[in-house]
């Protein structure tokens, strides 16, 4: 094995049409995240309670038959005899649209509001909020990852380059991790995590406890892949030659599990981001007001909001989108590596 | 073989112990324990919640505590829901059958449906059979489940004719037998069919790739060189290769048969361990928590033995020998 | 002749039927003295009876199981006549062996854990009860006890199937959810016929129930009532919809949902009026230190904010009432200021101070209180300088809906310059801090309420445990906490409703003008029920089916 054959791998990783879609679309998402600042018209927590809500704007052009620079209207709230929002267009005035002012994209004067996506319940901006929320569920993802995937590396690879009682010790207690029902165990570690934390070490608990969860089973995939490897000439050789077993692991072992491991790390990947959603749905992932595509959308599990704002399902799009990605490209990676590992 | 179960066993039951305690640890490391919600009724005196609170030996060190429920599940005593006030065994056997038949029914769908989607795709790879079959498997992968539940639940109360969650109707018990078994399968396939989408998915996924794995062998080739009928080369030869790995996953599906349903069955209120056990969580119903973990644990020791004796049953180049 | 027998045909056609409603958890037990929770009293209201009740709409004490009673001039001796018609499910007559019972040997047992002992206890002294004859029964009262009649709507429970476990001390475990159903014998018009744990529970029709309708004809009418247990509300709403359920409780939220389909879906929504359960703010304000820290439980500084009554207005100003109901309830809610809701009748009064939501009077309430914000206008600074910063605590998923307020009220105190670290506790993390670690700084939470102040006597009198901003005092900390003490004593023990009244008034204008508690908002009480029923007459204080004995199918 060598670099030939791993750009080879990935040579035949970018003649996949989908996969590459997919890195496109999640480079976008990254995007998103990474300027969320200025593509959003508003912070994540700015809310008008005005707006409780509201519609996407509609952005008007038109000024009679005339084409004018784009403005928005101002809205009214009311109720209907059915209790129901209704929102009333003002026309008095026109709010034109101001760019790259305050930092930020696109903004208009208050008290009109900008709602590219409609509003959630105290009148936020959904679009904003999507934003922002890409930054947690989109970094949770790759956080979690890399720890557990540090842990399952070193735990991994120890047990199945040493095997025996070694083997046989850091087996059991991935088992015993993997034993305890997932969600389960989620629900106990977030109930052990002190409650007065803020929003950042909610957010760092929340990674660690998917990690937590997620590394004895990479831990498993990569004492397979270290038991099969460890037989292999090169390493039969090395270990002739008098090179320690810590080298030996980290240069020869390791470096041909991280290029496989990739693959399988995008699974988690995706795992990780359907975890944070469903921690959220039973109200315990990252705490409002900061937003995360899972706390969003756990907004959507009441059919009444669905129902007269259907706008608000939009963030399970979002981790729709963001999962189908990496899982894409994950499975590209595998069929790229796999046959490497066929003979 | 015998000695390796034998093995296995030993080392599973220190195992449990290392897992029961880590989860009475994590229950007990919060503060705040069941009876602190009595204590907000403006009708409950304070004496009254001490009383419980002495009763249970909840004030005593952690490591006395933990030793009385060892104690009691020695005796066959799994301990007291405080929460139902009654035998936890009492609360779990129910919840435990229903969980088991909805998991079931979902295995059943996946297993059935997932490999024979999965040698259709592979004798056709990278046709557009198979792109569109791996196109679906990756949008069903990517659905939280929770949250398809949810639409599928909406959807069907806007068509209408399918039950909207629960396990039975109403009128359940005036049902005649067959009537019954098909209340029950009504009610059944929403959640089953939710549950079974993502592993259907990345179960035919498996069985795809490694079916193309076989194919790609020497003695597949040598077997069609041969002259065999095509038929025969992929379903006497190819499928039995293919299929023996899946048997070591059949051994894991077994042990989340218990907790892989829970987000579903709560947002399609089905009467399993799902709801009973997130409440348990929240409330602090340390023995049923306790007991439940403990089930799940033992389910994953039998569903990995029963997965290493049928791999020795189907592929007889394993062996376990020292 | 024809005349009567017309009413008798029209009359026979309104028995069968059968009524599916949700409940949104399974029951914790089916003993009725050590329940605790509300969806076991759900369940044990259609098993079991009182003597007394009170009538849902008079919000008066009416006879029940007792069909009249005496008392002496002082107040002091009361004297009960049974009826003599009561069966329990078994067929065996309600004696008044059973009452003496219910008291003695359950309720004032010392071993068995009773909910209902402590308002059954006077100035630490129990009811002396005793049977005269087999429908006769005299209460003794230790002194005068003006809630005395609602109390004695405590249920009552067979002695002739309940004395062999209490003799095994076994009485607090016995009616459990793990009860063969046919054990559980009350007198109420419905017996438990099934039970499927997270599923179901049935009810059939008591056949020889005690209560006639006014045409005399034997009650209750319907065979059958179906709890369906279903936690999510989302689920009740989808299968209410659907058509499976009869009925269900609904928000302001749901009603734009619900009542357009009210004509097509043939269902009608009842709105009986303001609920009971409170939504307020908090403020620690215990001064004590932790016996095993020797430390304050409360670090001083934020003491001298939340013991300020200015903080406390300013905090009061800056909550969006308004805003809250539109967002939480589509507009269907009442802002609270006191104590009591609306639906308490009788002793509630509106006539208490209000506090509009204007932060700017806050801010000025504070300025003058000598806070102050920083130069550049972000931080609020106390007199001596410290950032105003504190953590507010909410549970989760006891009510989404006081989660969103919490962070509704979050937002206008930031605008205020304070800094508040919203945090979601488990609800019984959450009440640990209120009742024994004292280790919070405000919080959300909600109580429930009722007809009689009180019983509310745990909360208001300083030496209450769920005195909550300052527990278990052992003398009253301020002069205004001392005198609602000298004002529930008072009202205990005054037998004059008007008197009582203005007893109560002045505790509710104390409380609002103080504001240990700050309210919010409260919900109204709805519900949607099919249009098959007849003689529906929801309210607030007995719900959509109080008196299920009469409802029929059409």
């Amino acid at each position: 094995m060598n670099n030939s054959r791993i750009s080879l791998a990935f040579k035949s990783f970018r003649q996949n049409r989908m996969a590459m879609i997919c890195l496109w679309v999640l480079g976008l998402l990254y995007g998103l995240a990474i300027f969320a600042d200025l593509i959003s018209p508003y912070s994540y927590a700015d809310e008008d309670r005005n707006f409780s809500y509201c519609p996407p704007t509609s952005i008007e052009f038109f000024d009679g038959p005339k084409i004018v620079p784009p403005f928005v209207y101002q809205k009214h709230l009311t109720f209907d005899a059915m209790h129901r929002r209704v929102f009333v267009v003002d026309r008095s005035q026109k709010y034109p649209l101001h760019f790259l002012r305050g930092g930020r994209l696109i903004q208009v004067d208050a008290p009109a509001r900008l709602y590219l996506w409609g509003a959630d319940a105290r009148g936020r901006d959904l679009f904003s909020r999507i934003c922002y929320g890409a930054r947690i569920s989109l970094s949770i993802g790759l956080i979690g990852v890399a720890i557990s995937f540090i842990f399952g590396l070193l735990i991994g690879g120890m047990a199945g380059f040493y095997g025996g009682w070694i083997d046989g010790i850091l087996m059991r207690v991935c088992e015993m991790f993997m034993m305890v029902p997932g969600f389960y165990l989620m629900l106990a570690l977030r109930a052990a995590v002190p409650e007065n934390f803020n929003s950042v070490q909610v957010y760092i608990s929340v990674v660690l406890i998917l990690a937590l969860i997620g590394w004895a089973s990479l831990a498993r995939i990569i004492r397979g892949m270290t038991l099969s490897l460890r037989e292999r000439d090169y390493v039969l050789a090395a270990k002739t030659f008098g090179v320690s077993d810590l080298g030996i692991i980290c240069k020869h072992i390791l470096p041909q599990t991280v290029s496989y491991s990739l693959a399988t790390l995008m699974l988690s990947v995706s795992s990780y981001i359907l975890a944070e959603a469903g921690l959220s749905m039973v109200g315990l992932g990252i705490q409002d007001p900061v937003p995360s595509w899972g706390n969003l959308l756990s907004n959507a599990m009441e059919i009444v909001p669905v129902i007269f704002a259907p706008w608000i399902l939009l963030p399970g799009l979002f981790i729709f989108m963001a999962v189908m990605c990496f899982n894409v490209i994950g499975d590209a990676l595998r069929d790229a590596f796999d046959p490497m590992f066929q003979d | 073989m015998f000695k390796h179960i034998l093995q296995r066993l030993g080392s599973t039951i220190l195992l449990l112990l290392a897992v029961s305690f880590l989860t009475f640890w994590l229950m007990r490391a919060t503060p705040g324990n069941f009876f602190d919600s009595l204590r907000l009724n403006p009708q409950i005196s304070q004496e009254m919640v001490e009383r419980y609170e002495k009763l249970y030996h909840l004030k005593d060190p952690l490591l006395v505590q933990y030793g009385h429920w060892l104690v009691n599940i020695l005796h066959g005593e799994w301990g007291y829901s405080f929460y139902y006030n009654v035998p936890v065994t009492h609360v779990l056997g129910t919840r435990l059958f229903n969980t088991f038949i909805l998991s079931f029914t979902s295995l059943l769908l996946t297993w059935s449906l997932a490999i024979p989607l999965g040698i259709w795709a592979s004798l056709r790879a990278n046709q557009w059979g198979d792109r569109l079959l791996s196109l679906f498997s990756f949008a069903a992968l990517s659905v939280p489940g929770f949250f398809l539940a949810v639409l599928v639940l909406y959807i069907a109360s806007l068509v209408g004719g399918l039950p909207l969650g629960g396990m039975h109707s109403p009128g359940y018990d005036e049902m005649s037998f067959f009537g019954k078994v098909w209340d029950t399968l009504l009610h059944l396939i929403i959640p089953a069919s939710v549950l079974s989408l993502s592993s259907m998915a990345s179960l035919q996924r498996i069985m795809r790739g490694n079916m193309l794995g076989v194919l790609r062998q020497q003695y597949i080739l040598a077997a069609r060189a041969k002259g065999l009928p095509e038929n025969l080369v992929i379903y006497r030869h190819a499928l039995r290769n293919a299929f023996n790995p899946l048997v070591t996953l059949l051994g894991y599906e077994f042990a989340s048969l218990l907790s892989g349903a829970a987000l579903v069955e709560i947002v399609c209120s089905w009467p399993g361990l799902g709801s009973l056990l997130l409440t348990a969580v929240r409330a602090k119903d340390i023995y049923l928590v306790m007991s439940s973990t403990l089930l799940a644990g033992v389910l994953l020791i039998v569903g990995n033995i029963l997965a290493d004796i049928l791999l020795v049953l189907v592929d007889p180049r394993i062996r376990y020998e020292q | 002749m024809i005349g009567l027998f017309l009413v008798q045909a029209q009359a026979a056609s309104r028995y069968g039927g059968s009524l599916v409603e949700a409940v949104s958890s399974d029951p914790k037990t089916f003993n009725d003295i050590v329940s605790t929770d509300a969806n076991s009293r759900v369940i044990t209201s259609l098993l079991f009876e009182g003597l007394t009740t009170e009538d849902p709409f008079t919000l008066k004490v009416i006879p029940n199981l007792a069909k009249s009673w005496d008392v002496s001039p002082d107040g002091l001796r009361w004297v009960f006549h049974l009826r003599t018609d009561v069966r329990w499910f078994d067929g065996v007559f309600l004696s008044a062996d059973d009452v003496v019972f219910t008291f003695n040997d359950l309720i004032y047992n010392p071993d068995i854990p009773s909910s209902c002992k402590d308002v059954l206890t006077i100035e630490g002294k129990p009811l002396t009860v005793e049977k005269i004859d087999d429908h006769t029964v005299r209460v003794i009262l230790p002194v005068k006890f003006a809630p005395f009649l609602r109390a004695m709507g405590q249920s009552i429970l067979p002695k002739h199937c309940l004395m062999k476990a209490l003799r095994d001390k076994k009485f607090s475990f016995t009616w459990g959810i793990d009860t063969p159903v046919e054990q559980i014998i009350g007198t109420g018009p419905f017996q438990l016929s099934e039970y499927h744990p997270g599923e179901r529970l049935v009810f059939k029709r008591n056949p020889h129930y005690w209560k006639k309708s006014k045409t005399q004809e034997q009650l209750p009418y319907l065979d059958k009532i179906v709890f369906l247990i279903i936690q999510d509300h989302q689920a009740q709403l989808l299968k209410f919809m659907d058509g499976e359920l009869d009925a269900v409780g609904i928000s302001g939220s749901d009603y734009p949902l619900l009542k357009p389909l009210e004509a097509s879906r043939q269902f009608h929504i009842f709105e009986a009026g303001a609920a009971y359960d409170a939504n307020f703010v908090v403020l620690n304000q215990n001064p004590r230190l932790n016996p095993k820290t020797h430390r304050p439980f409360l670090d001083a500084v934020k003491l001298s904010w939340f013991t300020n009554l200015s903080f406390r207005k300013a905090l009061a100003h800056a909550i969006d009432k308004k805003k809250i109901i539109e967002i939480l309830n589509n507009g269907l809610g009442l802002s609270q200021d006191g104590p009591m809701s609306p639906g308490s009748g009788f002793f509630y009064t509106p006539d208490v101070m209000t506090y509009d939501y204007d932060l700017k009077k806050a801010k000025e309430i504070l300025k003058q209180a000598g806070f102050h914000l920083s130069p550049d206008g972000g931080t609020l600074k106390d007199p001596q300088g410290h950032p105003v910063e504190f953590n507010f605590y909410t549970a989760n998923a006891a009510s989404a809906g006081r989660e969103a307020m919490s962070g509704i009220i979050r937002f206008d105190l930031e605008r205020l310059g304070m800094k508040v670290n919203l945090v979601t506790v488990e609800f019984n993390t959450l009440v640990n801090k209120l009742m024994s670690s004292y280790d919070w700084d405000m919080v959300m939470i909600g109580l429930t309420g009722g007809v009689e102040p009180h019983f509310g006597q745990n909360v208001w009198a300083s030496s209450g445990g769920l005195h909550l901003w300052n527990p278990r005092q052992k003398t009253p900390a301020t002069l205004w906490e001392k005198r609602i003490d000298e004002i529930f004593n008072e009202g205990a023990q005054e037998l004059d409703e008007n008197k009582r009244k203005i007893l109560y008034d002045e505790f509710q204008r104390i409380v609002a003008e103080k504001l240990p508690v700050i309210y919010t908002v409260l919900n109204m009480d709805m519900y949607a029920v099919r249009d098959k029923f007849g003689n529906l007459k929801p309210s607030v204080n007995g719900g959509a089916f109080h008196n299920i004995e009469e409802i029929y199918k059409k």
